[in-house]
């Protein structure tokens, strides 16, 4: 068996390390001393963009063992189709798994970009399908299906895609549903036959898991305790109607030991500026922002308060963008818990940690070469 | 002033001929049209041309996807997507084109396609017909305007709603993309009249009685072979400032450069600039 690591592209641009919130690189604190992509060169803008420092995170990525990158979807960040399409040229073998929320493309046009994408990059584009995080945030981007509809329009919209994808050898797919009607549609000569893009599936709530039963090639989940981890891959497994493979997601904080990647946590927390906002997205009727922080209700303030298990952290929702929990400690202890997640049935990762593009040199080099390919086993 | 010449891209796919197994064949592996894509986007951009133009081709590569990649390959070209407004919400399409629009400097337009044929509107799962289709590009542009450049925008409308919506800075730093429109009915031209840049017209079109206030005429202009003087005095007859060249022998790539090279010097030096 095989593991697929990919490292996620900060979307909300990137940060310098966690001891500084502010997105320093891809224009998203421009008036901070230091920004860059876009930068300043002798008074005059430089002509770099996001993309441009994008882009040496996905190469670095890519030479340094991951298969790919998650591309998020927040509606403060970037837009992962746009990143996608943009970086296709710039990396050889880098996987895009991009995320999206069925309601805010048509299927048809889904089918119509991902075949393009999958032509323009040789069949490198993965899909990351997200339901929605809901509340004000749904309304923001103009959709108003409620929670448990959305699941039904996910599932109903990837069933019109398959039938676009395939429609070529149907004499055109047709389709009267719920939220969608399409008449005889298929994709042109020249952009069928390509690999129908894998689905990783994200959602906690039984609606999420009983749509993942039918359309996820792997079941997308945020880390949390392990237990708490074990418990939801059961449900997902009593579910689904196929053996379902797994997905985590995970910021990876490592160094040379345990002392000192505590240390560094431990300036970051005591440094750490007081949150604003939820980071859009992820608040609203999510379930699994919810089981998330529910698991740090009583952790108090001390910054080892948050390690809920050995090496498993809390608090990174504090520090930046994105969920609260990670793998703390010396390259071997996180490739041990990485191991481990590999025992409860995870065969891929999305791994991330700030500033993007040091910290995926540094996983690659240090942490994914420790793996071990029989859990429990030394490499 | 000189008319600027956008051509449009190739994204239907071309065949490429097998080698014989007697030439070494070290060609990367095929990819459809984007084997020549950036080429000829490179080209026009090479030759000083003002763009080029995804066009919505059903048997061809999606427009959106085309232009990420042209914006990349590209230094100083617009480079123009066309989509038919049922593809995706109004604020999707805001959201996606703000980070075209932050990664290529703002060089990315718009050309919403409303008028599609009707067999080909349904494969594509839109089934409105007729006037309603341009009440609702008018809702999609209004909608995605507003998020564009307000911090709260709420819209409720026949076809679309938002409340609290606004990308915000720095994702909506840029300009709002350039916007093409095109069609001869009052339909169309009202359309224009409320949201377009350029409104574009055919070969044979009354620009002068058709043009809406505020708008630049553009011009659709099969190239042929036509001499380069005749395509030059055919653009200075019709009044147009701006020019979408399609290049009718399927060589986009020649075309680019026949327009850099010989086209464009003949308008710069009747105009004196």
């Amino acid at each position: 068996m095989t593991v697929d690591v990919y490292w996620r592209i900060h979307m909300e641009g990137d940060q310098t390390s966690l001891r500084r919130r502010a997105g320093t690189r891809g224009g998203f604190a421009p008036d901070v001393p230091g920004s860059l992509a876009p930068g300043v060169r002798a008074g005059e803008p430089d002509g770099f963009s996001h993309a441009d420092y994008m882009a040496e995170v996905a190469r670095a990525a890519e030479r340094s063992g991951f298969v790919g990158g998650l591309l998020p979807s927040f509606p403060h960040t970037d837009d992962p189709w746009a990143a996608a399409a943009t970086l296709a040229r710039d990396t050889e073998t880098y996987k895009f798994m991009i995320a999206f929320q069925p309601g805010f493309l048509h299927p048809v046009q889904a089918a119509r970009m991902s075949a393009s994408l999958q032509l323009a990059t040789g069949g490198r584009t993965v899909y990351n399908v997200i339901s929605g995080g809901g509340g004000p945030s749904q309304l923001w981007w103009g959709d108003r299906v409620d929670h448990d509809d959305r699941y039904a329009r996910t599932s109903e919209f990837l069933d019109v895609l398959k039938g676009v994808w395939h429609g070529h050898e149907t004499g055109g797919f047709t389709h009267d549903g719920r939220f969608y009607r399409v008449e005889g549609a298929a994709l042109p000569d020249g952009l069928t036959g390509l690999p129908l893009p894998e689905v990783y599936f994200s959602g906690s709530s039984p609606a999420a898991i009983e749509a993942a039963g039918r359309h996820a090639d792997r079941y997308l989940s945020w880390l949390e305790p392990f237990d708490a981890l074990a418990e939801k891959f059961a449900a997902v497994r009593r579910l689904s109607p196929a053996p379902p493979r797994f997905a985590v997601r995970a910021e990876i904080l490592a160094r040379e030991t345990d002392e000192e990647a505590w240390d560094e946590l431990r300036r970051a927390w005591t440094g750490r500026t007081a949150r604003t906002e939820d980071g859009g997205g992820d608040s609203g009727d999510s379930v699994g922002w919810r089981r998330g922080r529910s698991f740090l209700a009583d952790a108090g303030d001390d910054v080892r308060g948050l390690e809920v298990q050995p090496g498993l952290w809390g608090g990174f929702h504090e520090l930046r963008d994105g969920p609260p929990f990670g793998l703390v400690g010396s390259y071997e202890r996180v490739a041990e818990r990485l191991d481990e997640l590999i025992g409860l049935g995870v065969d891929a990762f999305v791994l991330a940690g700030v500033p993007h593009l040091e910290e995926a040199r540094r996983v690659g080099d240090h942490v994914l070469p420790l793996l071990s390919a029989t859990p429990g086993v030394p490499a | 002033m000189t008319a600027e010449f956008h051509l449009t891209l190739p994204v239907r796919p071309a065949p490429r001929p097998a080698l014989p197994g007697v030439v070494t064949d070290r060609r990367p592996p095929a990819r459809g049209p984007f084997d020549v894509l950036d080429q000829v986007a490179r080209g026009a951009d090479l030759a000083g041309l003002a763009g080029v133009v995804a066009p919505f081709d059903p048997a061809g590569a999606d427009a959106l996807v085309v232009a990420g990649g042209a914006l990349r390959a590209t230094r100083h070209a617009v480079v123009t997507a066309a989509f038919h407004p049922a593809a995706t919400t109004p604020v999707y399409a805001a959201k996606l084109s703000a980070s075209l629009q932050r990664f290529s400097g703002g060089r990315l337009g718009w050309l919403p396609v409303v008028d599609l044929d009707p067999a080909v509107a349904r494969a594509h799962g839109d089934v409105l017909t007729g006037p309603d289709r341009y009440a609702r590009a008018d809702e999609f542009l209004t909608v995605a305007k507003g998020v564009w450049t307000q911090e709260k925008f709420t819209f409720e409308g026949r076809f679309y709603d938002v409340l609290d919506g606004g990308l915000g800075r720095p994702l909506a730093e840029r300009p709002f993309p350039r916007v093409f429109l095109s069609g001869t009915s009052d339909e169309a031209l009202a359309l224009s009249a409320a949201h377009a840049d350029v409104h574009l017209f055919d070969p044979g079109d009354d620009v002068a009685a058709l043009l809406p206030d505020g708008v630049r005429a553009g011009l659709r202009l099969p190239l042929g072979d036509a001499d380069p003087a005749r395509i030059a005095d055919e653009v200075r007859a019709s009044g147009a400032s701006v020019v979408v060249a399609v290049a009718h022998d399927g060589d986009e790539l020649r075309a680019a450069y026949r327009i850099g090279e010989h086209l464009l010097p003949l308008l710069r030096e009747e105009d004196g600039s």
